[in-house]
């Protein structure tokens, strides 16, 4: 019998170590770092050599500014909590298969929430999403759908920690000697530990925690002793579980803490400034480095065409077969008359 | 044409052939009656009848004679497949086995069969082969692998080919005398298997036969029971008016009929067709119930289950809103609040006490993504 989270897609592809997730990014920014030298030694050599390329933490600030903007939009768009925490995860799953010097995290981030709309079941208009963020063309927002959808990995389904803490909120009124209005008496303990997970959704809490431990994390920044009222209930006392879980809920503890400071906004900017400098050429939309890109993908998919063409067999004469010689066939006997 | 009219008084069917034309036709009976038939000569239809060959060319080949001259000209086939006219074998076989005039072999009258095909060549290979799958009766089951049936196949087919174009007849017969006594328990055994599979096949269309009877007789009966009520309700409403002088006559009309129809409702307790339908069903049903039940696909999964237990309500300001929608605005079809509870419930639990990982998994491989 599998656990059903232990099923899941977030349990196989998306759950790191906090070691992996730096080892990653670090490899993905080396990766394209190269890339994008040698396209501007390949457009004029030695220009490369000037510009600074940003180093994984910057590419996961800027990231993370973004992350932030959706919460904002989803204000304005009035979308539920569920999109919200959807398009956060996809965002940051997005960058951990691309960095942001392919693909600057604003499209990204647009992409992944109208995304986001419709896998949790929340639709909306592409013109009526487009037309009211600035400067976004429906175009802008659908172009990368496809690349966000295939860097998930088509997995769309995500466990969210806002959930879990609403299934623990619950689940107080069951211990045996709960008050029974806690719900409502105590609702500032909810919404502050609803406030916390939301600023989990910056860090990178979900892609190393469950979102239940991040939900028990953040109801025990709100009320310590509630939360660990509600956790001894689930474990027996002398369970082993208990040191193990309150390493890591200190260490969900402290990522959320570290979230919930608001991010210096001039530094951000200064990082992208930067970024439109070093960004992949290959992906500027006119640039000389993408007409050449574009012409040797035609002429790989003209190769491939003809390639196609040469190896398909001779279709000459009739498909259904040669004519069956020498077969006396009395046409004539008919069965019908 | 007196001829043909004195053939269908025989029970027999005659076939007009315009002369020279094809007259293997729609009319002849389909090879795969033949399986069944247990009578020699000829070939039945799927009614059961023969349906016997004859032309307006019939010509005895001893005695010359011809439709023309002999209107009732029947002609019949030997086991030689050489044909004859009755007056014929009256002749030469009334006093015992004779030698055939055509070909010398020694025939019995009894030996004669009616003609079934134009062509006496089909005549012959039905025949054969009908001999042929008495004595090789063999199934599938009664091999160990696919290939040795086929081999089997394959040799059966061989000796049909040879007995229907008499190549080595004698070692032909051999054969088919050695596969007997190898093979005597199975053919036996076979044999019977078909029979009592003839059998229950016979029984159960007999079954059928009689409950299509039997039910065609009840409906009957309820339909004759409908006209009688009716009429006597007619008949009720006529009294009634009659007595009452002074009452309002539809008045009386209304009631007599709804008085009826209270009777009518009790009296639908019996068993009716639908329930006689259901009845067969279900004793279809216990044959059919040897299969083994489809088993939906099942998936193996733990729902912690044992790590929270469900509340019948909730204090929960969350789902205020949507428990106190009446109508079911903010609800999709099949909304229940419970399993909103359930679910996050299950969230709050699963994997609570998962450690997180170390760094020992490597996930370089993702890198190529960055390049495209």
């Amino acid at each position: 019998m599998i656990p059903l989270y232990e099923a899941s897609s977030q349990f196989h592809n998306w759950r790191f170590s906090a070691q992996n997730l730096d080892q990653i990014r670090s490899s993905l920014n080396a990766a394209a770092v190269g890339v994008i030298r040698n396209t501007f030694e390949a457009d004029q050599p030695g220009s490369s050599a000037s510009i600074s390329f940003l180093n994984p933490d910057e590419e996961l600030l800027l990231v993370r500014l973004y992350a932030s903007k959706i919460p904002q939009l989803c204000g304005f768009f009035r979308f539920p909590e569920e999109v919200e925490a959807t398009a956060v995860s996809y965002l940051k799953r997005f960058y951990l298969k691309n960095t942001v010097m392919d693909w600057h995290p604003k499209n990204v981030m647009l992409t992944a929430l109208f995304l986001a709309t419709k896998t949790t079941n929340h639709p909306i208009a592409l013109d009526a999403y487009a037309n009211n963020i600035p400067k976004t063309t429906p175009s802008d927002v659908v172009d990368l759908e496809f690349l966000v959808a295939q860097s998930l990995g088509f997995e769309f389904a995500v466990w969210h920690a806002h959930r879990a803490l609403w299934g623990i909120w619950l689940d107080l009124q069951s211990l045996p000697d709960a008050p029974p209005d806690r719900a409502t008496s105590q609702r500032d303990v909810y919404e502050a530990a609803l406030k916390h997970v939301r600023s989990s959704r910056l860090s990178d809490a979900e892609l190393i925690y469950t979102p239940s431990q991040i939900a028990l994390a953040a109801l025990s920044i709100a009320d310590p002793e509630l939360a660990s009222e509600w956790s001894h209930s689930k474990f027996p006392s002398e369970s082993a579980s208990i040191p193990h879980l309150d390493n890591t809920l200190a260490a969900i503890r402290a990522l959320i803490e570290a979230a919930a400071n608001p991010q210096d906004v001039e530094v951000v900017r200064a990082v992208d400034l930067r970024l439109k400098i070093c960004k992949n050429p290959e992906k500027v939309v006119g640039s000389k480095a993408y007409l050449a890109k574009k012409a040797e993908e035609e002429r790989k998919a003209e190769e491939k065409r003809t390639r196609k063409a040469a190896d398909a067999p001779p279709t000459e004469g009739d498909p259904f077969g040669d004519e069956l010689a020498g077969r006396l066939v009395d046409y004539d006997d008919d069965d019908d008359d | 044409m007196a001829a043909n009219r004195m053939n269908f008084l025989q029970g027999k069917t005659v076939r007009k052939v315009v002369a020279g034309g094809h007259s293997r036709s729609s009319s002849t009976p389909q090879l795969s009656s033949t399986s069944t038939t247990i009578y020699g000569g000829g070939v039945k239809d799927p009614s059961g009848r023969i349906t016997e060959y004859s032309s307006e060319d019939d010509q005895c080949p001893v005695c010359k004679s011809d439709k023309y001259l002999e209107k009732k000209l029947r002609l019949l086939v030997s086991s030689c497949y050489h044909k004859m006219c009755e007056s014929c074998i009256d002749r030469l076989f009334t006093l015992g086995p004779a030698p055939c005039p055509i070909c010398n072999k020694v025939l019995r009258k009894l030996a004669f069969t009616p003609q079934t095909f134009e062509d006496l060549g089909v005549e012959k290979e039905i025949a054969i082969r009908r001999r042929i799958a008495k004595e090789f009766n063999k199934h599938l089951e009664d091999f160990p692998s696919l290939r040795e049936f086929n081999d089997y196949l394959e040799e059966v087919e061989d000796i049909t080919f040879n007995l229907i174009n008499d190549i080595d007849v004698v070692g032909t017969e051999a054969r088919i005398a050695k596969n007997r006594e190898a093979n005597a328990a199975i053919i036996r055994e076979n044999a019977r298997k078909e029979a009592q599979y003839a059998l229950t096949l016979q029984q159960t269309e007999e079954n059928e036969r009689k409950e299509r009877e039997l039910r065609a007789e009840e409906l009957r009966r309820e339909e004759e029971e409908e006209r009688h009520a009716r009429e006597s309700g007619k008949r009720e409403i006529i009294d009634r008016l009659e007595r009452a002088d002074g009452k309002n006559a539809s008045k009386v009309i209304r009631e007599t009929r709804k008085a009826r129809a209270e009777r009518e409702a009790g009296k639908k307790g019996g068993p009716t067709q639908g329930a006689l339908m259901r009845a067969r069903v279900a004793a279809t049903a216990t044959v059919a119930a040897k299969d083994v039940p489809h088993v939906p696909f099942q998936d193996d999964y733990y729902a912690y289950q044992d790590r929270y237990l469900l509340q019948p309500v909730y204090v929960d300001p969350v789902s205020e809103a949507v428990r106190q929608d009446r109508e079911g605005i903010m609800r999709a079809g099949g909304y229940k609040v419970e399993e909103a509870w359930e679910r996050a419930l299950r969230f709050a639990v699963a994997g609570l006490d998962l450690a997180p990982l170390g760094d020992t998994i490597d996930k370089g491989g993702d890198v190529i993504m960055s390049t495209a």
